[in-house]
């Protein structure tokens, strides 16, 4: 551990315009995060193009305040409203709406914003500590390594994503077979043009998520016409969480939170996923497991000590092995690389000051979290109720403008349009968009590995079984994938009996 | 002598007449084919602010990045209305492309400009490999053909490096393996996982010397020849290629290229811009710090530069295609 960096990040942001870059990212992130139909991933990969024309120090803690803004301000919604103002927030609404119509909407927030900061701090901890050693052991991973580790990444969002199995699946080959025009890492030859040109670079990975993530968002609140949820009585009583209270709920902020970040440092599976397990242990660990769903304060820190604890989890894979824990990560490796900063093991080495300023904007995003949420929340809360005929316009303007900046062209709008199109029906059809993006991502790094090694064996594929992480990474890929499938046949002939 | 002075004032006013009443009227814009950051998108960055520093130009130069594969950018020159206000900057890369197939439009299908801002290579091996110079790494390619493992991006200027290499021995032969830019095979070269690679000037210094300027004891990796025509200023103690007995000079110049039917006045005006810019202190502090030579060329020797380039790396990029 390398504290020195470390206190000089620390110091770095605290630089006016650095430290406005926080403030801003925090903020932006907490009301975007707030407000339902916009999401963190739709808020940074909107910001994305903001970003070329900045230090990227200042890039990557805009981002990364952001990214933890998104994840807490998600909660403000899914108590006062029950619409999780973020995916991640589902499991909060269960039990922070029946306490806030129980008269406590302070209590119920303040749950979930200390529980938030203590996720945030406890999985802050593990990435300031495992992050550089993992990094060091990723050196030695060649071609055959990342190739099966990728696998087992992509196998493993399919079988875990919302929804089932085979939609998972489904949406990552989707994700897969977009991303394979472009060059042929073996050849250098551009391939599957279908004649444009402006395929011979491939696809771009940002005009595929404004679109996938903000544009159909747009379309999908344009179509629905549903009035405004009750407001609840807004009151901040018992916002902050007693010494008591903290001393009662220890076990269940601790254990919630490494629940999170063990989640989160699984590459490709985000906060949602994290704070259903959090959830689910929480609950039958508890010794009121018939409170959950009607107010329980431990639902509650379940649920919000885990979202906000993937955050740093997921930073860990992007940082040691540049392979994104979550879907904001896949979005910030496009950040890294548009300022020539490539995400891996050697990060460390040619980037030092930018891998602790990511660190170091982690722990002061989330102390920032907790004293603006904690400070504002009636106001944000008043601002979820901006009309949706203001937020769409402005919101696809900058989908236009976020897509044009990357490359200059209005190919890349109308890729960003197609793929807006895209993205709303697969979620009509309930299709996640998760496995599509981390598909994408991940299938030419996981393509360009794999003819990578046999380039280097001369075609031989033995390695993926000789050596030992391969073996290791393939044979839980198999696991992961056919685990399932056998749980659902016995399910089922449970079920016939 | 009064005739004389009149013609000379003649001849000024007509000069600067047609700078101020044609050319440029408007924002001259200089496309980069490749992403924002990268060694092209710099030297772009750079040459626009020198520009405006010399006061070269009566209009802005406006840099855009069009990322994705470089021909997509380049394409977008080629096609635009040759008026005088597109130019791109490009390397080697549009001629490797041409070479191996890989594009279907040639660097003869633009008018070219200027050219600055030229690096070389450095192979590298392990400290360990028991390889202390090329003639012996030449030597070991041959005697064990398609062995050493050499990390590239395939069909890009370390692989056509890599190919011009092996070709100044009959008989020897690499594992041309894909692996990427300068980054990923410092850390594949480090991990062993490949024998060989080129990387550049400045990123030997980078990654093989402490900041002053002596060898890094933990960096696993160390360069055993340049492949400019004289050695590199950075790393005096390196032989050249050549001195080192094998027929070999590879470098990468920055190019500046216009459509093909763009007026002379713009080509001309374009280029003296860039010659005034280079002399500023900017561009002469960029060249040090990047370890390039400043190697500014137009018209015919340009034109020169660019056909014997074109020879040279014709074969080599074709060969690059079977491997």
């Amino acid at each position: 551990m390398d504290l020195p960096a470390l206190f000089g990040a620390i110091g770095h942001i605290f630089e006016p315009w650095t430290f406005f870059m926080l403030f801003i990212g925090t903020a932006l992130g907490i009301v975007v995060g707030a407000i339902p139909g916009l999401s963190g991933a739709m808020l940074i990969a909107l910001t994305l193009p903001l970003t070329f024309y900045m230090d990227p120090f200042d890039a990557v803690v805009l981002l990364i305040a952001m990214y933890v803004g998104a994840i807490s301000g998600g909660l403000i919604t899914a108590t006062l409203m029950r619409m999780p103002g973020t995916p991640a927030s589902v499991m909060t609404t269960l039990d922070g709406y029946p306490m806030a119509r129980a008269g406590k909407p302070g209590r119920a927030l303040g749950l979930g914003i200390t529980a938030s900061f203590v996720g945030g701090l406890v999985s802050w901890v593990v990435l300031l500590t495992i992050t550089q050693p993992l990094s060091i052991l990723a050196t030695r991973f060649g071609p055959f390594e990342y190739f099966t580790l990728i696998m087992m990444a992509m196998v493993l969002i399919a079988s875990v994503s919302e929804g089932s199995l085979v939609k998972g699946l489904i949406s990552g080959l989707l994700g897969m077979l977009v991303s394979m025009p472009g060059v042929d890492p073996s050849s250098g030859m551009p391939r599957m043009t279908m004649g444009f040109y402006q395929l011979n670079g491939g696809l771009q990975l940002l005009p595929v998520l404004i679109g996938t993530f903000a544009v159909s968002q747009v379309i999908k609140d344009c179509m629905d016409r549903a009035d405004m949820p009750e407001r609840n009585k807004m009151n901040t009583s018992g916002i902050l969480m007693s010494l008591s209270d903290l001393k009662r709920s220890a076990g269940n902020l601790l254990r919630s939170s490494f629940i999170g970040t063990w989640i989160g440092i699984l590459p490709g599976i985000g906060a949602s996923i994290g704070s259903v397990v959090a959830y689910t242990v929480a609950k039958n660990v508890s010794d009121r497991p018939e409170e959950f769903g009607h107010g329980s304060e431990e639902g509650i820190i379940a649920s919000e000590a885990a979202n906000n604890a993937t955050v740093g989890g997921a930073l860990i894979p992007l940082i040691a092995m540049g392979i994104p824990g979550s879907v904001i990560d896949a979005i910030l490796i496009g950040a890294l690389t548009i300022h020539s900063i490539q995400p891996g093991p050697t990060l460390f080495l040619t980037n030092n000051d930018i891998v602790w300023g990511m660190i170091a904007a982690a722990l002061l995003a989330n102390i920032l979290m907790f004293i603006l949420m904690t400070s504002t929340v009636k106001h944000i809360a008043g601002l979820i109720y901006l009309p949706k005929a203001f937020v769409l316009p402005v919101v696809m303007m900058f989908c236009v403008i976020g897509s044009y900046a990357l490359n200059n062209t209005m190919f890349d709008v109308w890729v960003m349009l197609v793929f807006g199109v895209l993205g709303f029906l697969m979620e009509k059809a309930r299709i996640p968009l998760g496995p599509f993006v981390i598909g994408f991502v991940l299938a030419p790094l996981g393509e360009e590995k794999l003819r990578s090694g046999l380039m280097m064996t001369g075609g031989d594929y033995s390695p993926i079984l000789t050596r030992p992480f391969p073996l290791l990474f393939t044979v839980m890929a198999v696991i992961l994938l056919v685990w399932p499938l056998i749980a659902e046949r016995r399910r089922k002939s449970k079920a016939a009996k | 002598m009064r005739k004389l002075l009149g013609l000379a004032t003649a001849a000024l006013l007509a000069t600067t007449g047609v700078a101020l009443a044609e050319w440029p009227e408007k924002p001259v814009r200089l496309i980069v084919p490749f992403g924002a950051g990268g060694t092209s998108d710099q030297v772009a960055r750079v040459l626009q602010a020198s520009i405006e520093d010399a006061d070269a130009l009566s209009q802005p130069v406006t840099v855009v990045n069009v990322g994705g594969h470089y021909s997509i950018g380049a394409r977008q020159v080629m096609e635009s209305d040759p008026d005088g206000y597109n130019f791109v900057i490009i390397h080697i890369a549009l001629m490797g492309g041409e070479g191996t197939g890989a594009l279907d439009f040639s660097w003869r299908d633009f008018k070219p400009v200027a050219a600055t801002g030229e690096f070389c290579l450095l192979p590298m091996v392990r400290k360990d490999s028991g390889i202390d110079s090329v003639g012996q790494l030449l030597e070991k390619a041959k005697a064990e053909p398609d062995t050493l493992i050499m990390g590239v991006n395939i069909g890009a200027i370390n692989h056509l490096a890599g190919v011009m290499l092996q070709e100044t021995l009959p008989g020897a032969k690499f594992r041309f393996a894909q692996v990427g830019g300068g980054t990923a095979n410092f850390t594949a070269l480090t991990g062993a996982q490949t024998n060989l690679t080129v990387l550049s000037g400045a990123e030997v210094i980078n990654f093989t010397l402490l900041p002053d300027g002596t060898d890094n004891p933990e960096s696993q990796i160390k360069p055993l020849a340049y492949t400019g025509p004289e050695r590199f200023e950075g790393l005096p103690d390196i032989p050249t290629v050549t001195e080192e007995g094998f027929d070999m000079t590879f470098c990468i110049k920055n190019w500046i290229f216009a459509p093909k039917d763009t007026p002379q006045e713009a080509v001309d005006g374009f280029a003296n811009a860039v010659g005034a810019a280079i002399k500023t202190e900017r561009y002469q502090k960029f060249l040090a710090d990047k370890g390039f030579s400043e190697s500014f060329l137009t018209g015919d020797a340009l034109q020169a530069d660019l056909d014997a380039t074109w020879s040279a790396i014709e074969p080599v990029a074709k060969l690059a295609a079977q491997n």
